[in-house]
């Protein structure tokens, strides 16, 4: 473990692979440097966890119903969590709910802010046209109120998990375009971009490989920020009916179902919303901590 | 000596908000082979923006550029990138602050599609005199001196012709001046470089330039051998005054020489 530790903290590298360690490993030192982040980090893998090992922390079916046990309180031997309308264990629901919020929002991130820091870097780096182009049509996309574009968009395409995903990401890039092009004006000007054009690289290197790397720490910033959104809006979605169809245990879902009895059987609801409220949270603190992580220069000499 | 690199009749213009901005006016130029030619004026005369439009940074709104007698393409295409490259200002902008000194040397390679980049990196880097386990540090870990050598050795990847040098060193304190004009005039004799140098510093133009061509207003006002020079032998007024507003600097560095 100590060679191990030494090697990677080598200041002198031997090798490219052994100085990309090295920098992973003084990345992962920074995250551990800081307590919310680490607490984030913390609640993201528990989610993972969750949604990977379902079956073996699920106490019962989600799907099974038992009339004869509908609305049981939390603390009710069996359901910690409770009890739904249909006498569905809340608790087991929840953990299989965290594969479909994991599958939206993994599916939200690979492509929203890929979309949209492509666009914007497009537009910044050639100008002209191109920008006037491409940030009217992002002007357009912006001008809609996303949920509504959502709407718009499922109730066009129809219900379902897949269409409540690209209703999302195609409601949610324009702000990663807006910030990437902002950066993008800032970087294209500067010498460096101007040496590697002199030594014939082509626009696509110069965006992909120097533009782009200047761009994604705000992006990355931005897109932890929004995942709690992301979440929402499908959990919006689904509360609306128009993202994941019962009997699915998507979380949005379950709050719109036990909205009938908020008043009287509180948990069906409120459990669900914790599970949302926890997560968001998770994802921002991780985001924060992230920030610090992804600058090198940040780090500490 | 043949010219190397001759510059006919060039201008440049910039137009901006309805506005035209004349940065060069028909200026000409001829480069001997492995000599260094120095541009002097003062800020604002074009000196830069000169360097800029061989490069095809900046517009040519008239005149012809050509290297060996052949015309430089527009746009300046990857043969043209191995012949000819520039060593910037601020060594402190020129490096990519996300890039380690090993992706900034190898990437010229990378887009050359040359190969052995792992030698080449670490010869480079002991070219420019820097110890080989800065390989792997990013800029901001360099002083001015060590970035301005590293953005040499960037230079220096594709084996280039002609390297153009734009305020090298005035970015960097006095001390660190000296070591890298020390280096740049020791690359030169061992690569058999052409130097295109612009610099308002005559005590700089005196140590590393043969010839050089004072400028005023984008314009060319005279231009002036090394003896003249040291004989203060200018025509002009302008280069008169130009050479007398550094001559104490000049003057103290010529009794050091």
């Amino acid at each position: 473990m100590t060679t191990l530790t030494a090697w990677l903290t080598d200041p002198n590298p031997k090798s490219r692979r052994q100085a990309r360690l090295g920098q992973a490993w003084l990345a992962w030192l920074r995250l551990r440097r800081n307590p919310p982040a680490v607490s984030g980090a913390l609640i993201v893998l528990v989610l993972l966890a969750l949604a990977a090992f379902a079956p073996l922390f699920a106490t019962h079916d989600p799907f099974v119903q038992n009339l004869s046990q509908r609305l049981l309180p939390p603390g009710t031997p069996g359901h910690w969590l409770g009890t739904d309308d249909f006498g569905r264990d809340i608790w087991s629901r929840i953990v299989y709910g965290a594969r479909i919020t994991l599958y939206i929002v993994t599916l939200v991130v690979v492509t929203a802010p890929v979309l949209g820091l492509l666009i914007g870097t497009i537009a910044g780096y050639f100008g002209g046209w191109v920008d006037l182009v491409l940030m009217r049509l992002t002007d357009i996309f912006l001008a809609f109120p996303r949920l509504i574009l959502a709407l718009a968009l499922v109730a066009v395409l129809g219900p379902g998990i897949i269409n409540a995903v690209l209703a999302i990401a195609l409601t949610a890039w324009p702000p990663y375009a807006r910030v990437a092009r902002a950066e993008t004006l800032t970087v294209r000007t500067s010498d460096y971009i101007a040496a590697v054009r002199l030594q014939g690289a082509g626009a696509g290197r110069i965006i992909w490989g120097h533009v782009v790397p200047m761009c994604l720490p705000s992006v990355i910033i931005r897109v932890t920020l929004d995942m709690a959104g992301v979440i929402l809006i499908a959990a919006g979605l689904g509360f609306l009916g128009l993202g994941v169809q019962p009997p699915l245990p998507e979380w949005g879902l379950m709050i719109a179902s036990g909205r009938k009895f908020l008043f009287e059987q509180w948990w069906v609801a409120t459990m669900p919303g914790l599970a949302i409220f926890t997560v968001s949270l998770g994802f921002n603190l991780l985001g924060d901590g992230l920030r610090d992580v992804l600058d090198p220069r940040s780090e500490s000499r | 000596m043949p010219e190397f690199l001759e510059i006919d009749d060039l201008s440049v213009t910039f137009t901006g908000q309805g506005r035209e901005v004349q940065a060069v006016r028909n200026v000409s130029l001829k480069v001997r082979e492995r000599e260094s030619y120095g541009l002097v004026g003062e800020s604002g005369s074009g000196k830069s923006t000169i360097l800029r439009a061989i490069c095809g940074l900046a517009p040519m709104s008239g005149g012809a550029i050509r290297i060996g007698g052949v015309p430089v393409p527009t746009p300046r295409g990857r043969a043209f990138s191995a012949q000819v490259q520039m060593v910037f200002q601020d060594p402190y902008a020129s490096l990519h602050p996300r890039h380690t000194i090993d992706r900034t040397l190898s990437e010229p390679l990378a887009i050359h599609g040359l190969r052995g980049s792992d030698d080449r990196v670490i010869r480079a880097l002991k070219d420019v005199g820097l110890p080989a386990n800065f390989r792997f540090r990013y800029p901001h870990q360099l002083s001015g001196g060590q970035r301005q050598r590293v953005a040499i050795a960037r230079a220096l990847m594709l084996k280039p012709k002609i390297m153009l040098l734009d305020e090298p060193t005035s970015a960097l304190d006095a001390s660190v001046q000296a070591e890298v004009l020390n280096l740049l005039t020791s690359l030169r004799d061992e690569h058999g470089l052409t130097f295109l140098m612009v610099s308002h510093d005559l005590a700089v133009i005196d140590h590393m330039c043969d010839r050089i061509l004072v400028m005023q207003n984008g314009a060319a006002v005279e231009e002036l051998s090394r003896e003249d020079l040291a004989a203060a032998r200018m025509k002009t007024e302008y280069a008169r005054s130009l050479f007398e507003a550094s001559a104490d600097r000049f003057m103290e560095q010529g009794l050091q020489g």
